[in-house]
């Protein structure tokens, strides 16, 4: 076994003393800059990059101290979300739906280490996923053609269903606003501008972070203040830390299959971890059925985005160590750290750089379990994030959010939209519009479309491309399952009894 | 009574996209489906569904009272300002100003908000701007002090 | 500190701040973290440091959008006269800046400081492709210009586009009849190449490299004037192959409109130094970009040559030229 024998020499190099040291200050500062509302993995890795270089680590060591970073990131972002109802990155928005609410009911300290054990279940899944299938799976990215990616959105989207609150007419609304957004800018088909009204700040279309800034950030500080005034009172906090074995059985499925569905889409390069949080989302929340109480604190509900984003997080690593394509924006920063130290990733990266790539793989296992020891004890400490006063909280919230958006956007004019956002973001919210149909819609919007085209491009006109391959076919299918799927299996399960954990397809 | 008057809104905003969207054609095509064609449709369809929106019934919206909303208001202009000031002023000296009147809406004193803002003001820029490397504006009248 | 920093001021001030290297020096990507623009500054950055020429570390800040369009009209409008501060520019920038996207500013509006590397346009298809040569590829084109789907890393109008439209344009064929498919940058489309989507790619000679050392892909021909070194030796220019098509894709730096001459000087001249050194050519090469060092009045009028060609093209192209 082959396999075995790099995996254990990748453990070796990775055990090292320095390298130990490097997970361990990459997992910390990861997990810090994380839960900062704003500031991502792309920040995270981009800002320790530099450092890193110019302390003149070695290669391994230093790819070890970035993907500690990127792996803690995925850890952080849920932190924020869940206390205070902001995502400290792309991949925690979904969190919040589930997440606060939680903590509205004095179970933040559950919320947090459920979310903990499923960051860590997506990450050792997606390493193993990872070390077994690597090869494999390379192939699956590139079988993914425009045709399949068009299906996929599609798969996303009828998952949908799921997320519809109060009412379906805003439900619809909220997303088609979402797409409305992801129409502006460049259109990457044809070079159109769309809708930029001749402002070269929206030439590139709106960044997601900004949306996210404003739609949650900035209406959440509204809100706060509206709350205020209806006497609302603090959140109060239980003295529970860890989740208890009622709230790991009802999970325990979830998080397998979010880490699973999260690592395949993460391996898909240009689907990240928003896409994979979302998607698992709302598949299990399609998935419970009558039974939840998703959007009010169901456990389920963070456990899911939180598995799937951190395996999506991982998996996004096989398109750069396979084949040298970013799987996403934080690997395309990674990307250049390898430049920077005169390898250049590529198809022959396992070949030429068996040791880094081995000693990268070992200590993904290693962070991971750092992040997790670490994260355990912290939630006592974060908590104590609830007894900030609100004047120094809000203040505070709006200045790390407009330096997150500031530090990959240098301009004042994506602040000025993002507040904006915040605005339409808070009228929305008061109307109850919900706000996870909208983040979907402008997440996905751009890719359903601009694939659609690229499909219909490449077959001329003919729509055939789009059941033509096997893995279309199978993603129409499981879109047919998510739509009728929940309807048929209760309809089915009803005289059998109740053990709806057990007959969930793993 | 909000949403219907949001509906008209967004009727509006549908038909100005629409219109703007019906012209947008690429000069030189190789597509079957042009750019126009998602946008017009995602338009259209909001405008049905923003027509449904002011037909149909439903519970109204609660709305906080207006003294509230004028502060709520209020402090959306001040993170505006804070927005737009930010690389103008530098980062300090915009934190600065945009931390008392927040501070004070939640309920500080003024002695807290004071504090509070210079704490933070220089605090972030520090931890941010020194530590964790991310540029932040110093503004231009405090660029030479700083060093 | 305070102390020192106004010491440091007044000290400044006393020498001019010509003599010395710019305080706080900062180069802008007018990208995302990741992308060419952020390699090209880390490119300066780590050849600025290792030389020793400046003395606090080069920053790199982003500001996405329009392949550069914001940047340009951020430091025009708002820091006309910052000497520190260098910004990143690339062939698809000064594409962008000729058919008008830039907005309302032109070529004459910044001081073009140095261009420090360079790559080229590459055809590519992929290692089990029955295209051989350019020339069968042209050949099966000119036949039947919609048997081939040509995948890019840009839209109509970008360099990658640009390329194609010169060698349909060679083969005699119309360009408005071929098939184009536009993704997502340059990796989605070689994933789409790879994958079998489309069956040629028209991106950089940089980005393949990798590709043809696995075996993965063949390259039909590279868009420079003379044959690549390295990896891409064996790979015979389009003019070889008797079809017209050059395509150098330049990255380099611009200084606001207002910084004075003594520190453009400075600039250029530091440039000038450590262009020269075999350090930095390697670390160049690393990141795989070919040789090209112009810097000062030389760099300026081949900018400018530049822009009006590609102004010329895009005419001839039948794009419509804003403004």
């Amino acid at each position: 076994m082959e396999v075995i024998n790099h995996l254990l020499n990748g453990f070796v190099v990775a055990g090292s003393p320095i390298n130990l040291e490097m997970a361990l200050i990459g997992a910390f500062l990861g997990t810090i800059v994380g839960m900062l509302p704003g500031l991502g993995p792309i920040n995270g890795v981009a800002i320790l990059l530099p450092i890193a270089y110019a302390m003149k680590i070695p290669a391994e060591s230093s790819l070890i101290l970035l993907t500690a970073v990127y792996a803690g990131c995925e850890f952080g972002g849920r932190i924020s979300a869940i206390l205070i109802n902001v995502p400290g990155d792309a991949g925690a928005v979904m969190t919040t739906l589930d997440g606060y609410p939680m903590a509205r009911k004095g179970l933040a300290g559950p919320a947090l280490s459920i979310s903990a054990l499923a960051s860590f279940c997506g990450s050792v899944i997606a390493t193993l996923g990872i070390v077994a299938f690597a090869p494999i799976l390379s192939k699956w990215a590139l079988a993914f053609g425009p045709a399949e990616y068009f299906v996929l959105m599609v798969l996303a989207l009828s998952c949908l269903g799921g997320l519809v609150g109060d009412s379906m007419l805003k439900a619809l609304i909220a997303c088609l606003l979402g797409l409305m957004f992801s129409c502006v800018g460049i259109d990457s088909n044809s070079g159109v501008y769309r809708y930029t009204f001749d402002l070269i700040h929206l030439s590139d279309g709106i960044p997601f972070i900004v949306v996210v800034i404003g739609v949650f950030a900035v209406s959440e500080l509204m809100l706060m203040l509206q709350n205020l005034h209806a006497g609302a009172k603090a959140v109060p906090v239980s003295g529970r830390i860890m989740f208890n074995l009622q709230e790991l059985a009802l999970t325990k499925w979830t998080i397998l299959r979010s880490s699973v569905v999260g690592f395949f889409i993460g391996v898909l390069p240009g689907a990240g971890a928003s896409i994979a949080s979302a998607m698992t989302y709302s598949m299990e929340r399609r998935i419970a059925g009558s039974d939840h109480c998703f959007g009010e604190g169901d456990p389920r509900g963070v456990a899911a985005p939180e598995a799937a984003n951190n395996a999506s997080a991982y998996g996004s690593l096989i398109p750069m160590l396979t084949l040298g394509v970013p799987g996403s924006g934080t690997t395309a920063v990674l990307i250049g750290a390898l430049t920077l130290y005169n390898i250049t990733p590529g198809p022959m990266l396992f070949q030429e750089h068996p040791v880094m790539v081995w000693s990268l793989i070992a200590s993904m296992f290693i962070a991971s379990v750092m992040l997790l020891v670490m994260n355990i004890p912290l939630i006592k400490f974060f908590v104590k994030f609830l007894s900030i006063p609100n004047w120094l909280l809000v203040p505070g919230i709006a200045a790390v959010s407009l330096i997150g958006v500031y530090a990959i956007h240098g301009t004042s004019f994506d602040l000025v939209l993002g507040t904006l956002l915040g605005g339409l973001g808070y009228g929305l919210r008061v109307m109850n519009f919900p706000m996870a149909p909208f983040i979907l819609g402008f997440v996905l919007g751009d890719m359903m479309e601009q694939n659609l085209r690229r499909a219909l491009s490449i077959s001329n006109g003919e729509i055939a491309i789009l059941f033509a391959s096997p893995i279309s076919i199978g993603l129409w299918v499981a879109a047919l399952a998510m739509l009728v799927g929940p309807r048929l299996f209760k309809a089915l399960s009803k005289p059998s009894g109740a053990e709806p954990g057990a007959k969930a397809p793993g | 009574m909000s949403e219907r008057i949001f509906g008209a809104m967004l009727l509006l905003l549908s038909i100005a996209g629409v219109y703007i969207g019906w012209d947008l054609k690429a000069p030189v095509s190789y597509e079957p489906v042009g750019p126009n064609t998602f946008p017009v449709l995602v338009f259209s369809l909001l405008a049905l569904c923003a027509v449904g929106l002011m037909v149909t019934q439903r519970s109204p919206t609660q709305w906080p009272p207006a003294h509230v909303l004028r502060r709520i208001l209020g402090m959306f202009l001040v993170i505006l300002a804070y927005a737009w000031l930010f690389d103008r002023l530098g980062f300090v000296l915009s934190t600065f100003l945009m931390t008392i009147p927040l501070a004070r809406a939640f309920g500080s004193t003024w002695m807290q908000a004071v504090a509070g803002a210079l704490g933070m003001s220089l605090s972030f820029y520090f931890i941010f701007d020194r530590l964790l490397d991310v540029a932040l504006p110093a503004g231009r009248w405090l660029k030479p002090l700083l060093g | 500190m305070l102390k020192k920093s106004l010491s440091a001021l007044v000290l400044a001030i006393a020498c001019g701040s010509a003599l010395a290297a710019p305080n706080k020096p900062e180069c802008i990507a007018p990208a995302k973290p990741g992308g060419g623009f952020d390699l090209t500054c880390k490119l300066a950055q780590a050849g600025l440091q290792d030389g020793k020429y400046i003395d606090s570390p080069l920053r790199i800040t982003y500001m996405p959008g329009g392949i550069g369009a914001v940047a340009y009209n951020t430091i025009i409008a708002q820091r006309p006269d910052e000497a520190g501060t260098i910004v990143a520019f690339s062939g698809g920038s000064l594409l962008n800046l000729a058919i008008g996207k830039f907005g309302r500013y032109n070529v004459d509006d910044v001081k073009w400081l140095a261009a420090i590397g360079a790559d080229y346009g590459a055809v590519t298809v992929r290692a089990d492709s029955p295209y051989k040569t350019l020339k069968d590829l042209i050949t099966t084109l000119k036949a039947d210009p919609t048997k081939v789907v040509m995948g890019a890393g840009g839209s109509v109008g970008s360099q990658d586009w640009m390329k194609s439209a010169l060698v349909a344009k060679a083969a005699g064929v119309n360009y408005k009849n071929m098939r184009y498919v536009a993704f997502e940058g340059g990796g989605e489309a070689l994933t789409a190449l790879l994958g079998g989507h489309v069956q040629a790619y028209f991106g950089d000679a940089s980005e393949v490299g990798e590709y043809l050392k696995a075996g993965k892909v063949r390259v039909l021909a590279v868009f420079s004037d003379t044959r690549l070194p390295g990896g891409l030796a064996n790979v015979p220019t389009a003019k070889e192959q008797g079809y017209d098509v050059e395509w150098p894709i330049i990255r380099g730096f611009y200084l606001g409109p207002k910084v004075n001459d003594a520190d453009y000087n400075w600039w250029a001249g530091t440039f000038d130094k450590m262009m020269a050194t075999p350090e930095f050519a390697k670390q160049r090469e690393a990141q795989g970009l070919f040789p090209f060092a112009l810097t000062g009045a030389k760099l300026d009028a081949f900018v400018k040559e530049r822009v009006k060609r590609y102004g010329e093209l895009a005419a001839e192209f039948g794009l419509v030229v804003v403004k």
